[in-house]
């Protein structure tokens, strides 16, 4: 455009121009500027900033995580937080959400707790309590053999199926040996693959970790592996191996090292020199004849079964105890001067009270033939007069006895005549003689009737013994005359040893110039239970 | 008895675990699936009147991510080299595997193998190829999984070399 520099028509001229070209500028830039304004007004307004951003907020999150993990680190405490308030607030929503995997959680936590603590509990008892452990304490006794060595040869709860021994550089089969006859076709697989599963073991849980696999599970079966430098032992095994049967697989793999080192390092693939190594396989193929797979809970029922074995004799003793307590009783009940009040039978002891005439049997004395424990037995006895005919005998007896015994014949000095005063009180003793022996006939004992003679302290001794002895001879000849069997009487002169009143110093001789009487009953051989 | 331990290397997807298919069980399949870690197999055959027994460990093969783990190599008596000779990259990745098959199993008898010759039409390996294996001096084969050339050749002059050497060894 030409530019026309003076005057107004130039001036007029130019604001015409300047219009134009406002104009004109509006027309050629005129929606963008309106463009920028709007873009203008979108940043300033938040409310459309927020709209703007929420169409791209979740690809922005996606592609940012992709990237790096800046995004995490700057949330995590935000999210912490918000958790944190948002279990403040209302514990219940939580709790709700996690209701369904902590149940599940937990019931596997617990159920594994329990299963640990049932097998080690089933192990203990197995070993512990069985009747074989006993076997197997008597047999390692004899041996010589540590209870350990014997109980793994036998024990049921686990059996090693087979054993393989592996070369190791090669994973190559150097021998297998199985408990049943069949053995696995596949044995030399079985072995590269073990190997090659060890390596790979080692090879994800780092290099570091020089800790070699040793026990994997397979199905029912457990696999124990025993590494040494060149040899590995791997042992398939059902059932609850104990701890030891390891000490075992150790011990074999150190005796295979130390005899066949050298050519385990020469191995080139020649199994052939190992054959040698079956015996330290067969040494291995320890366990029951029957391994018991499942597990099983047989200690229990043994110890069950003791137990009840326990109760049954015990209570087997019992009612033998009850019986003979019985019969005790009855027999008791059924002795005349003794009755039975009440009796009772306690847990451990038996107890009976009761009415006893003092001339009744001894309970004790049947106690004896009861077989029952004295000690076990209590009895309390309140003495009582037995009405019994017998006894009315027995007690009259009594009262004969002591009279007889009380009666004394006085006689003169230095004489064995018995004086004519005498002569009534013989006659009374005769008269208690004869219903003494009627009394003891009708109970069945024998009477015995021993007279003594006695002296004063004067004379001499040997004068003293004849006269004490002539007295009593006296009085038995005077007894036989009036018609008591001379067998029924004994005859004993005692001098002085007897004074009348021992105790008193001083008392008229004459009363020791005297002959009594001393009675005796014996059980006649051919009558039952009488006393004395 | 004698059993010696070989293991199959190579590139991925060449035809390892093909080859092995092939000689033990005499089957092929057209479908592929890699093998991850390592497949076990075993073959008896008889060398000189004598049983011996192959224990065939074929590795996965190797690829820009997986490298062949030392660890699988060891006590192996052989190897062979397997490649795809409708993919020429195989056969130099071979050449290099070798070196470090050598470097950790020392100088033991190997088997080079071009694998896929039914597709021989499709070949990137072509005879100066070939001339290279030659000038190395190594023994290889032309083999195929899918029809079976090769194959029982190539495990019976394998395991027959691996005899030997241990005999010359003895000596
Ligand atoms: N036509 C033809 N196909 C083959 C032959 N050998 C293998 N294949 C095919 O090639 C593919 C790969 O074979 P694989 O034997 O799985 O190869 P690989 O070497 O074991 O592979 P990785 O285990 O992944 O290392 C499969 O689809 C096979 O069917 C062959 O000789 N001829
Ligand atoms: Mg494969």
């Amino acid at each position: 455009m030409p530019l026309i520099r003076h005057g107004l028509a130039d001036s007029l001229e130019a604001a015409e121009a300047e219009e134009r070209l406002r104009q004109l500028r509006a027309l050629l830039i005129g929606p963008e500027v309106e463009q920028i304004a709007a873009l203008q007004r979108r940043l300033d307004d938040p409310r459309l900033r927020s709209e703007d951003l929420s169409a791209s907020i979740a690809e922005a999150i996606a592609i940012r995580s992709r990237q790096d993990r800046k995004l995490q680190s700057a949330l995590q405490p935000l999210i912490e937080e918000a958790l944190r308030i948002s279990v403040a607030r209302d514990p219940a929503m939580l709790a709700t959400s996690l209701f369904p995997i902590i149940g599940e959680a937990v019931r596997k936590a617990v159920a594994h707790a329990l299963q640990g603590m049932f097998d080690s509990l089933n192990l203990v008892l197995d070993r512990g309590l069985s009747f074989e452990s006993w076997r197997w304490r008597l047999e390692a006794w004899r041996t010589g053999r540590s209870f350990g060595e014997v109980a793994l040869t036998h024990s049921l709860s686990y059996r090693v199926e087979q054993v393989f021994l592996i070369h190791r550089e090669t994973g190559l089969l150097l021998g297998h040996l199985a408990f049943t006859t069949g053995i696995l076709e596949n044995a030399d697989l079985v072995s590269g693959m073990l190997t090659a599963v060890q390596d790979f073991v080692r090879d994800s849980f780092g290099r570091m970790k020089t800790e070699d696999l040793e026990v994997m599970e397979v199905g029912e079966f457990k696999l124990w592996l025993q590494h040494g430098p060149l040899v590995l032992l791997a042992a398939v095994v059902s059932g609850q191996p104990p701890p030891e049967l390891r000490q075992v697989f150790e011990r074999e793999v150190e005796a295979i090292h130390r005899d066949f080192g050298p050519a385990l390092q020469a191995f080139d693939g020649d199994s052939s020199a190992f054959e040698a190594t079956h015996a330290n396989l067969q040494r291995c193929l320890l366990g029951g004849q029957r391994a018991r797979l499942r597990r099983s809970y047989k200690a229990v029922w043994t110890v069950a079964l003791l137990l009840l074995l326990a109760v049954a004799a015990l209570a087997a003793v019992r009612i033998r105890d009850n019986r003979r307590w019985t019969r005790y009783v009855d027999r008791l009940r059924s002795e005349p001067g003794i009755v039975v009040i009440g009796e009772q039978r306690h847990w451990l002891s038996y107890a009976v009270t009761g009415l006893r005439d003092p001339l009744a049997v001894d309970p004790r004395l049947l106690l004896a033939g009861s077989k029952l424990t004295e000690r076990r037995v209590v009895e309390r006895w309140e003495p009582y007069q037995s009405l019994d005919p017998k006894f009315e005998g027995m007690r009259k007896l009594d009262l004969e006895k002591a009279a007889l015994e009380r009666q004394v014949l006085h006689f003169d000095l230095n004489l064995a005549q018995l004086p004519m005063s005498q002569f009534n009180v013989l006659e009374t003793v005769e008269d208690e003689i004869t219903s003494l022996r009627q009394i003891a006939d009708a109970n069945g004992l024998q009477l015995r009737i021993e007279i003594f003679g006695h002296t004063d302290r004067t004379g001499k001794e040997d004068r003293n013994a004849q006269l004490s002895q002539a007295r009593a001879g006296t009085i038995s000849t005077a007894l036989i005359q009036r018609g008591i069997p001379s067998s029924m009487l004994t005859v004993s002169g005692v001098s002085d040893r007897s004074p009348q009143h021992a105790a008193i110093e001083t008392y008229p001789q004459e009363l020791d110039r005297r002959v009594t009487f001393k009675v005796v009953l014996l059980q006649n051989p051919s009558s039952p239970g009488a006393p004395r | 008895m004698i059993q010696k331990k070989i293991c199959m290397v190579g590139s991925f997807g060449v035809g390892k675990t093909s080859l092995v298919a092939r000689y033990v069980k005499s089957i092929f399949s057209d479908k592929y699936f890699t093998t991850l870690g390592v497949k076990i197999d075993k073959k008896s055959l008889s060398v000189e009147g004598e049983e011996v027994n192959l224990m065939l460990w074929d590795l996965a093969g190797e690829d820009a991510l997986t490298q062949i783990k030392p660890m699988q190599l060891r006590g192996a008596s052989g190897y062979i080299l397997v490649s795809d000779g409708c993919r020429v990259s195989t056969l130099d990745a071979a050449i290099d595997l070798q070196s470090r098959v050598e470097a950790e199993l020392g100088s033991l008898p190997f088997t080079c193998v071009v694998n896929k010759v039914d597709l021989r039409d499709n070949w990137e390996v072509d005879d100066a190829a070939l001339d290279r294996l030659r000038t190395l001096g190594w023994s290889f084969l032309l083999t195929s999984a899918k029809s079976g050339v090769g194959v029982e050749a190539l495990f019976q002059s394998l395991a027959e070399r691996m005899v030997r050497e241990k005999k010359i060894d003895a000596r």
